[in-house]
């Protein structure tokens, strides 16, 4: 029998060595007889009657040792063969041995309960620590209903009906019960209160019903059967009781952990959504009116535009179509990375890769501007979503082409540090007002017309960053990197991404032929 | 003989402004709004190459994909919302030849669909063995590349990787496809192989190994070499 026994009745112990002690000592007294005298003899009947108390009952050591006395008596004791007691030392003997069987009896029967008391306080403690032990281990405390459940049937050996509550009313069922005893539950979960004997509330139910208490309220309530329960102790009930409240308390905790997210998440959703709504509002709104401004003058005058106006609006619409297209998709990569519990698509990539897609896109959408490349050689692979990496290359060099002045290329330079790598976009451009270097990086801010950023003469150029920037920022972070704005030195900004590298994860093939 | 388009697309506009613009360069253009209607003109039709969108109200194409190459080759062009489009990726591994990603410019969709219909049939014609772009020479057949007029050495996996993305010059080539065709269908997984060799490979053959002229980089798709001239 171990202590992490969850059952608590102790397997009945076998009665034959009791049994055996016995037949042992009469053949050994049998044997001894002619050996040694009446005294001796009954010490070896003492000592049998209390080694055979260790596993008999009470009951059964009494009366073996009234029997064991009574044929000492018919065997050994002068007149022998008969239960006349011939001499008065004999009678004492008698008795005296008798009193003494007894009192071992009796004493080793109350250690033995002592004993078996404190297994099964031990076993309950135990159950208890388990118990919560799951609950703690448990994401949702109701997938483990069917442990209280079992663990409570064991306790009273018989099946068990749970009712768990469901938001605000009485929901789950689980088990059998009659009517009245869901109606039972219903009652005890309702007030909080255990019913059933011994609890002072509806005594001659032949049930109990104990409620899962939480610090607030009741959860859940438990219906337990006493039908193989004869007589239910109160410390039964507390230990059933105590597993109950378990349960309430996580069950719970679980509630309050669900409303706390729901409430984040509906903070979260408002507060994204008024992203959107100020990106639309903000940054949308002036290429499509460039667009339909193009587009209707086309519609309109066509025929009285020349060949080269036509060419221009027509480019304006593409070019703005393009500036649009680049805003959603920044917009919609903010939301979606905004989202909690997103999965990136992360995959082995090399850095030269990514740099070099973005020279070819950003060559592709302005073929007049020099964009260049320094990467240090024998850059590790990082383990990144190329996709989101790319849009982050992408916007800080179409960034920097907007701002960042015509008189230098922009730069993409790539480093590796002792254990992240270091992507730096660079321009030459004015640079960027103290008060405005943090907060370039929130949703919807740019450098206000006025301070040194950018002159109220190019405000055309310096449209679309409204979102750029924070998205980055969020594509570095959610790579557990960080993008950060650097003044140079002799002017212009370097806008810095750095990414960790694990040197255990980077992946090598095992050989390059 | 002008070449049959099937255009499944279910926005209208779009639909009715690809047609437009498809037919003025010459292209009869058969339109379909769902996979339902696709599958009808398929079965009645003649068709040349397919635009194919995905995100269709009634499924993402892949059954279209399926009863297409039942012994035809009809070149699929794959048109997708998003950059990282799991049916897109699903349906290039599968073997659509290429794909473009909303919004494109028409220029874009007539170079891709110049591409797909030139290696309409590769399957049944002779295997492309020699490829030209620039100064750099290819011939499979006698396992040669020559870049400006001098001999390359290529490792035989640099070759073999360089012989797959020749076979598809200016279509996409998908991660997996190279892995599973370079390496074997065991190693679909081990992208990181397929950057070291690339890298290798760019050294060799690119003038700025990070400013790609040559060996493009479809960022989580795949690779793409460079149409070649004829």
């Amino acid at each position: 029998m171990t202590p992490t026994d969850a059952t608590p009745p102790a397997p009945t112990p076998s009665r034959w060595p009791g049994a055996l002690v016995w037949t042992l000592a009469g053949l050994a007294m049998g044997v001894l007889y002619p050996v040694l005298d009446l005294a001796n003899l009954a010490m070896l009947l003492v000592l049998a009657s209390a080694l055979a108390a260790l596993w008999l009952t009470p009951a059964m050591c009494l009366a073996a040792c009234a029997l064991a006395v009574l044929v000492f008596n018919f065997a050994f004791v002068p007149p022998r063969f008969t239960f006349s007691v011939a001499l008065h030392q004999h009678a004492l003997l008698l008795s005296t041995m008798l009193s003494v069987s007894w009192i071992v009896a009796l004493l080793m029967a109350r250690q033995r309960r002592l004993a078996e008391a404190e297994r099964l306080l031990a076993q309950r403690a135990r159950q208890l620590q388990d118990f919560g032990a799951t609950l703690r281990d448990s994401d949702d405390p109701r997938l483990r209903a069917s442990d209280l459940q079992a663990a409570l049937a064991s306790l009273v050996g018989a099946p068990v009906a749970l009712l768990l509550r469901e938001g605000t009313d009485a929901g789950t069922r689980l088990g059998k019960a009659g009517s009245d005893g869901w109606e039972g539950l219903g009652m005890s979960l309702r007030h909080s209160q255990a019913m059933g004997p011994g609890t002072g509330r509806h005594e001659d139910q032949p049930d109990w019903y104990l409620p899962m208490r939480g610090r607030q309220a009741a959860l859940g309530a438990a219906l337990l059967p006493l039908t193989n329960q004869p007589e239910p102790t109160p410390e039964l009930r507390a230990h059933a009781q105590a597993l109950c409240d378990q349960m309430g308390l996580a069950l719970e905790r679980a509630h309050a952990t669900h409303a706390a997210t729901s409430a984040r998440e509906q903070a979260h959703a408002h507060a994204l959504r008024n992203t959107l709504l100020a990106a639309i509002s903000h940054d949308y709104r002036t290429p499509l009116a460039t667009i339909l401004g193009a587009a209707s003058s086309l519609h309109d005058q066509a025929d009285r535009l020349s060949a080269g106006q036509r060419q221009r609006l027509a480019a304006t619409i593409i070019d703005e179509a393009g500036q649009l297209g680049r805003i959603t998709d920044n917009t919609l990569q903010l939301a979606r990375l905004d989202t909690p519990g997103l999965a990136l698509h992360l995959d082995w990539e090399s850095v030269e890769e990514l740099v070099g897609t973005v020279l070819r896109r950003a060559r592709q959408r302005q073929p007049d501007r020099a964009v260049k490349a320094r990467l240090q050689a024998g850059l590790p692979l990082l383990r990144v979503d190329a996709v989101l990496l790319v849009q982050l290359l992408d916007n800080l060099v179409d960034n920097a082409l907007k701002y960042g002045g015509e008189s230098a290329p922009v730069e993409i330079a790539a480093t590796l540090e002792s254990n992240q790598i270091r992507l730096a976009v660079r321009d030459r451009g004015p640079g960027i007002a103290p008060a405005w270097r943090e907060r370039v990086f929130d949703a919807f801010q740019r450098g206000d017309p006025g301070d040194n950023r950018a002159q109220p003469a190019d405000a055309p150029a310096r449209r679309g960053a409204g979102v750029g920037l924070a998205v980055c920022r969020t594509i570095a972070r959610a790579h557990g990197g960080e993008l950060t704005l650097r003044m140079r030195q002799r002017g212009g900004c370097s806008f810095e991404c750095t990414l960790p590298v694990n040197p255990a994860q980077a992946g090598a093939p095992e050989a390059l032929a | 003989m002008s070449l049959t388009v099937l255009l499944v697309e279910d926005d209208r506009e779009l639909r009715t402004t690809l047609r437009e613009s498809l037919r003025v360069e010459g292209y009869v253009v058969v339109a379909a709004a769902s996979l339902a209607d696709a599958h009808a003109l398929l079965a009645n039709t003649d068709v040349d190459i397919v635009l194919l969108d995905l995100g269709l109200p009634d499924g993402d194409g892949e059954t279209l994909l399926t009863t297409l190459r039942r012994g035809r080759s009809t070149p699929v062009i794959v048109i997708s919302a998003r950059e990282t489009d799991d049916p897109k990726i699903r349906l290039l591994d599968a073997g659509a030849d290429d794909f473009l990603v909303k919004p494109f410019s028409l220029g874009e969709l007539l170079a891709r669909m110049r591409v797909a219909l030139r290696h309409r049939g590769t399957p049944l014609q002779a295997a492309i063995t020699h490829y030209r772009q620039g100064d750099l020479r290819v011939d499979l057949r006698a396992h040669r590349v020559r870049l400006a007029d001098e001999d390359v050495h290529l490792t035989p996996t640099e070759f073999k990787l360089l012989a797959r993305l020749v076979r598809n010059a200016g279509q996409v080539v998908t991660h997996r496809q190279l892995l599973a065709d370079v390496w074997g269908a065991e190693f679909t997984e081990h992208t990181h192989y397929l950057r070291l060799y690339m890298g290798q490979l760019r050294t060799k053959l690119e003038v700025d190994p990070a400013d790609p002229q040559r060996l493009l980089t479809e960022p989580g798709v795949g690779y793409r070499l460079v149409e070649g001239e004829d």
